[in-house]
């Protein structure tokens, strides 16, 4: 579904993604860790087409998104950990203007389903000045799940949620993923990536330090000290154990 | 505690403003600051500083300041405008003193061991940057109705200075009024009181001691000056008016002695305010919180390129057609900036205002008969079809421009740059072109008469017809300079909308409309070139009538041809354009 190959991105002489190879099939969950500067949200942004990458290639469902941009970002929403909304557009007229703009016919019974399950319905005539984060937030995932995209991002998908919400997200993920979506998430929040993910890439310096899933890269690790957890093994794959335990 | 504390606010304004300008000459570094900076300075050398310090004696220009009796009379109206404007400050606040802090400021200085007065020092201190800027600019500008510009820089920096501290001591008089129980209206309406009181008795007084109002003596200026002296002069308007005068005194001095000896006065007043505001003791901390807050979302906003949320909170607004959900995606990004455009911007109501425009042009046609208004009113219109093209589009900014912080989320999408390119001009194309042809109607109605002897009434609506067409195509291709230039150069762009200012920012609009000026003129030699041979060749084969429209049509071809090949580009610089690179460089 999500194929990656010699991903690498600069910036002047800076490497932010360096030789980047994985993939991401239907139903998996890819949890995108690293420390601040890693490249995460560099690679998610070159995933979703936003930053052209300056070498190697992405393939989103078949389509390489070089080559044939339109029918791969068809296939996909990513969603910012800051929601970007049209502030003079109300949470209606989003959905109206999503659906032209992906060419969804038949959308309306899917966007009030959509504005039902995110609580959205009386907000519905509300610009996103009238509306909380947290709603902001639920508008943004509306508008992307409207197309019912293949291929989801999440950067810091948590960020500004309160606890029903955090739950709701987790469960919105899990649900998106067995109905046969591939999925990454990029968050900071190893707990979360533990909990929903069932692959992990963790990126140092633009460059893939591990990859593989939960259980292969727990298992890499124990070998070495006992049951790790996720925590312990991102600490000792990126060489920080001494400042994690500090 | 005060002194330390004083200097260390001193020490943070001071670092501050410096940091501030060597940020900005740090940025000269970059050839495009650079360039705005040098062209930016010959602009101001040109049409202020060169008056300032340049050759020309003083008073040269205009002997404003020459008279006495001029002199007189100024300061009475100068006495009577900050009279206004102290009023208004005692009549329209609402709310709690809040005195505005950043947050930063708010989050180092409120928490710290600083007095409430040390704070409002800081305040005063942080007002005198702005203070001395304006003098500085109210200078030039005054500098060219002659006089000395260091009497003129002086007295305006004590005419800003006295007036900042009373807007502040009545906004600190107010809150008390306020924590007494004393509500906004009831203080208004005693102030309205106290202010229709005094009227009446000037008024009254001015009834019998001076002579009846004569309007057969206003027939020249000297005689309207001669009244207005009398009023303001005698009388209880001269007692209430003097401290007003005292403060408008130095300003207006015609040389350094008459300076020197009416700055003790006003020097005084001065003091006296500021003894008065740095004693007030008045809880301003929340509301300046509050304030604080508002400002920084706007900053951000402003920032981020949301140039909205200067203006008032959006509302929702009423879309202008129903958007089906399929078909031409970039139909989706014109009915979205129609509705950032706002509620006029609908079918019905432009059909509304094309019936008036034909109504009312007619209408004045018959009712103007041969006078002289219905040219007056079409050259006024005609005028309007002409800055429509050059200020329009920087008005209606409903593209690109608008849309670069979210060019993010644009990237998202599955539309070629093309598409995103087309839908994003076409809101401000169409609004503009809508604009267009309703003043056409109102010319050729108002020139009906006189555009019709001249070419007769067919060849008349046929040149009406012709600008119709070429409207549109010389829209879009005119809206894609700016857009062009957003994408090419996204920092010089948001320098241009407020995020940078200085001489710099100045110089940079003003290579942007040179450039601008120039695309346009380039754009039009082949629709120009190519209409003219049709026009002429046509003429002389089928007549006026048919000629103008074929002209016309082979104009807007190539300009649609030209426009065509410019969305194309534009699609391909938003391709290209680096969203990470660009905004955080």
């Amino acid at each position: 579904m999500i194929q990656v190959k010699a991903l690498t991105k600069l910036y002047g002489e800076f490497i932010a993604v360096n030789e980047l190879d994985f993939e991401v099939q239907p139903g998996e969950v890819m949890g995108l860790v690293g420390p601040n500067g890693a490249g995460k949200t560099t690679t998610l942004r070159c995933l979703a087409g936003i930053i052209p990458p300056t070498r190697g290639s992405i393939r989103i469902c078949g389509h390489d998104l070089a080559q044939d941009p339109i029918a791969a970002k068809q296939q996909l929403a990513f969603f910012t950990d800051e929601p970007r909304l049209f502030d003079y557009l109300t949470v209606q007229q989003h959905l109206v203007f999503t659906a032209r703009i992906y060419q969804v016919p038949h959308y309306e019974p899917l966007a009030d389903q959509l504005l039902q399950e995110l609580e959205l319905a009386v907000k519905k005539n509300a610009v996103p000045g009238e509306l909380s984060r947290g709603m902001k937030q639920k508008l943004a995932i509306a508008c992307g799940l409207l197309h019912a995209p293949r291929v989801i991002y999440f950067d810091e998908p948590l960020t500004g949620l309160d606890p029903i919400g955090i739950r709701r997200m987790k469960d919105s993920i899990l649900k998106r993923s067995r109905d046969g979506a591939a999925i990454i998430i990029s968050s900071h929040l190893l707990h979360l990536v533990e909990e929903i993910c069932s692959h992990i890439l963790i990126l140092k310096d633009g460059r893939k330090i591990i990859h593989g899933t939960l259980a292969e890269i727990t298992q890499k690790f124990s070998a070495q000290a006992g049951d790790a957890s996720l925590e312990e093994v991102f600490f000792r794959a990126t060489g920080d154990a001494d400042k994690g335990e500090g | 505690m005060t002194a330390p504390m004083n200097s260390a606010l001193l020490y943070l304004q001071y670092h501050s403003i410096k940091n501030r300008i060597v940020m900005r000459i740090k940025r000269l570094k970059q050839p495009k600051y650079l360039l705005g900076a040098v062209v930016g300075g010959l602009y101001f050398y040109w049409y202020f500083f060169r008056t300032l310090f340049g050759t020309r004696a003083s008073g040269q220009a205009f002997t404003l300041f020459a008279s006495p009796d001029h002199q007189a009379l100024f300061e009475s109206i100068g006495a009577l405008i900050l009279l206004v404007i102290v009023l208004l400050a005692w009549i329209i606040p609402h709310q709690r003193t809040a005195l505005t802090f950043t947050e930063a400021e708010i989050a180092f200085l409120f928490p710290a061991p600083i007095s409430r007065r040390t704070l409002i020092h800081f305040k005063l201190l942080r007002s005198q940057t702005a203070i001395l800027f304006t003098t500085l600019l109210l200078t030039i500008v005054t500098r060219r109705l002659g006089g000395q510009a260091w009497i003129r820089g002086a007295g305006w920096w004590l005419i800003l200075s006295t007036l900042n501290l009373h807007l502040l001591g009545s906004s600190f008089a107010l809150t008390k009024l306020l924590d007494r129980g004393i509500s906004t209206w009831q203080r208004r309406l005693a102030i309205l009181a106290l202010v229709l009181a005094l009227a009446g008795v000037v008024i009254v007084w001015g009834g019998k001691t001076m002579p009846a109002l004569d309007p057969s003596r206003f027939d020249n200026l000297q005689a309207i000056q001669d009244y207005l002296q009398q009023v303001l002069t005698s009388g209880p308007a001269l007692y209430l008016l003097y401290p007003l005068r005292l403060v408008v005194r130095p300003f207006l001095a015609p040389n350094a002695a008459v300076f020197f000896a009416a700055l003790g006065p006003a020097l005084l007043l001065m003091l006296l305010h500021y003894a008065w505001v740095v004693r007030s003791d008045v809880a301003f901390e929340e509301a300046s919180v509050q304030a604080s807050q508002r400002l920084a979302e706007k900053v951000a906003a402003v920032r981020a390129g949301n140039w909205h949320a200067t203006q008032k909170k959006p509302r929702s607004k009423r879309p202008p057609f129903a958007l089906r959900p399929t078909g031409s995606p970039a139909v989706a990004l014109l009915w979205k900036n129609l509705i950032s455009a706002g509620q006029a911007f609908t079918l019905r109501i432009w059909i509304s205002l094309a019936v008036f425009a034909v109504c009312a042009s007619a209408g004045a046609s018959q009712a103007t008969g041969g006078s002289g208004l219905r040219p007056v009113l079409g050259m006024i219109a005609l005028m309007l079809l002409f800055w429509s093209l050059l200020i329009g589009t920087q008005l209606l900014r409903q593209d690109f421009r608008q849309d670069l912080p979210l060019a993010d989320l644009l990237k998202t999408y599955p539309l070629r740059g093309w598409q995103l390119a087309l839908g994003e001009l076409l809101a401000p194309a169409v609004v503009l072109t809508c604009i267009q042809w309703f003043l056409l109607i109102v010319i050729l109605g108002l020139f009906w008469q006189l555009g019709g002897a001249a070419l007769g009434r067919l060849a008349w609506l046929a040149l009406g017809f012709g600008a119709a067409l070429i409207m549109p195509m010389l829209n879009l291709i005119i809206l894609q300079i700016p857009n062009a230039a957003a994408l090419a150069f996204p920092a010089w762009f948001q320098a241009a909308k407020g995020g940078v200012q200085g001489i710099e920012a100045t110089g940079q609009r003003l290579i942007f409309m040179l450039g601008q000026l120039l695309v346009i003129l380039v754009a039009l030699i082949p629709a120009t070139t190519l209409s003219g041979g049709v026009f002429f060749l046509a003429r002389k084969l089928f007549g006026l009538a048919i000629a103008i429209p074929l002209a016309s049509i082979t104009a807007a071809v190539v300009l649609a041809a030209e426009a065509t090949l410019g969305i194309l580009l534009l699609g391909w610089l938003f391709n290209r354009f680096d969203v990470s690179a660009e905004m955080t460089s």
